[in-house]
């Protein structure tokens, strides 16, 4: 069976190396450790189906690349990760429905799972 | 003849209408009248602005004076009886004295009622002075305290922000290498998932792994919670996990010899408020309850729904607060505790954040027996 393609973004290499780890047996994962080449990653692979993002990045921040993302890509469900608390911002992203949900660091990898294949079943 | 210096040479050949001496005494007569006038006409000695004892001693001299001159020839001209005239100037000395009382008490009257007058003038003046002056200084008073009340917000939500700042950047820093962890750990559940089904022990190693992560991303999660900077108060706050973070941030204080007795509520309706400010209201409160305990003590939390409104009850049994001392509790600044240990902004703070969920405060408290802290929020 061909596996979906999901792209992770964070700017820290570990949590790229061990989503790859946990997450690569189940799906296709594409890693990018900033905004910039994360769009690069989605105009190379159009069939990437969730994108999840981590909040606190250099260059822009999570919510600023997923904004950028779904102005091209509107089909591509996005998540987000945060180490703070819920803020006005990501709340007011949640409503619009930018995002589909917000998750706090430190994340596990079964609800990461459920909440892509939850999408993926749509 | 000696020459007069007043007067023109031809005046000196003329033959004088009056003696020279007499013309010179009147001219100098005329001379101090006039400057005398003049001094009348242009500064203010006029009759109403004299002094009162100048008027009083003119008017009697010139009574005493005119009286001895002219009442014997008045008498004289009036009464042409000897006789009569000898019993008339007998009395004329009386008649003097009782005419010129008369007209002095008068005289004196008038002028010690205008006194009168301007001294109750005065005093109502004087009282209305006072009577603005107590408004004014309890207007000021009121001022001082919400200067005061200001101030210590002021301080708190500097030290709440500082505060907020180190917390939400510590929390962030841990999270990351948390995140390791939670991450390795499910990796390597993935990798060992054989083994896993037949040693017991690796399962319980990697089990008490993600106890450890879990309880410190509870802590970092309730630091998040307790520093975030919202000030809007139309959050959904749900009161036992609040109490609970709170619980989980002073755990360390508690030094294991102060029990934590919890008595919630099953089913605890949501109130809307703002979740951080009431994290705020808990720590305060609790560390008070834990800084009255001594050495050991319990702390009992209960919850309860009454009336569309939450009870939450917090009891101590530690050291109490006087008689004296309980109505201060409140006022920004008032501590018991040593310099340096406490602000006394604490509980102003707390009432404060109360009254703006339109909540109630109380405590009742017994020296030595201890300190019961009851919060009333509404459910709304």
């Amino acid at each position: 069976m061909k596996k979906f393609k999901i792209l992770y973004v964070d700017d820290e290499f570990i949590n790229l190396e061990l989503f790859e780890i946990s997450l690569g047996i189940k799906y296709h994962v594409f890693t990018a450790h900033n905004g910039i080449a994360g769009l690069q990653v989605v105009e190379e692979n159009p069939d990437i189906k969730v994108v999840i993002s981590d909040m606190k990045m250099p260059i822009m921040n999570g919510l600023e690349f997923l904004r950028k993302l779904c102005t091209k890509h509107s089909e591509i469900s996005c998540f987000l990760l945060t180490g703070y608390g819920l803020t006005p911002e990501i709340n007011e992203a949640i409503r619009e429905g930018l995002i589909l949900d917000c998750m706090s660091k430190p994340f596990e990898m079964e609800l990461i799972d459920k909440e892509i294949q939850r999408v993926l079943n749509k | 003849m000696t020459r007069n210096p007043y007067l023109s040479d031809t005046c000196h050949t003329l033959k004088p209408l009056v003696p020279i001496d007499t013309l010179y005494l009147i001219q100098w007569v005329k001379k101090i009248l006039q400057e005398y006038l003049y001094l009348v006409k242009d500064k203010v000695v006029d009759m109403k602005f004299l002094k009162f004892e100048y008027k009083i001693t003119i008017f009697y001299l010139l009574a005493g004076g005119l009286w001895i001159l002219f009442s014997d020839k008045i008498l004289l001209i009036l009464i042409n009886d000897r006789t009569v005239l000898s019993e008339f100037q007998t009395y004329k000395g009386w008649f003097y004295v009782v005419v010129t009382a008369i007209i002095l008490y008068f005289f004196i009257r008038k002028h010690l009622n205008k006194r009168r007058d301007l001294e109750r003038k005065l005093q109502e003046h004087q009282n209305h002075l006072e009577k603005i002056v107590k408004i004014r200084t309890v207007e000021l008073e009121s001022t001082i305290k919400h200067l005061k009340e200001t101030q210590s917000h002021l301080v708190q939500s500097e030290k709440m922000a500082s505060l907020g700042l180190l917390t939400a950047g510590v929390a962030h820093e841990i999270n990351n290498p948390l995140n390791y962890i939670m991450g390795s750990y499910s990796g390597l559940k993935l990798v060992l998932k054989k083994q896993l089904d037949e040693d017991e022990k690796l399962n319980k190693l990697l089990k008490n792994l993600k106890i450890g992560v879990d309880k410190a991303a509870g802590i970092v999660k309730g630091l998040n919670q307790f520093s975030r900077d919202q000030e809007s108060f139309d959050e959904t706050c749900e009161i036992h996990s609040i109490l609970d973070n709170c619980l989980v941030m002073l755990n360390s204080q508690l030094n294991g010899l102060i029990k934590i007795e919890r008595d919630y509520a099953e089913a605890l309706p949501p109130c809307i408020g703002n979740v951080g400010k009431l994290h705020q209201v808990f720590i305060n409160i609790l560390t008070n309850s834990i800084q009255a305990i001594n050495t050991a003590g319990k702390i009992k939390i209960s919850t309860k729904t009454i009336n569309n409104s939450i009870l939450i009850e917090i009891a101590d049994t530690g050291c109490g607060i006087s008689k004296e001392d309980l109505p201060k509790i409140f006022d920004p600044f008032f501590t018991t505790k040593d310099p340096g240990k406490g602000t006394g902004l604490g509980l102003a703070i707390t009432y404060n954040i109360i009254k703006m969920h339109n909540g109630q405060l109380d405590f009742t408290s017994e020296l030595t027996s201890g300190t019961n802290a009851k919060i009333i929020l509404p459910i709304k």
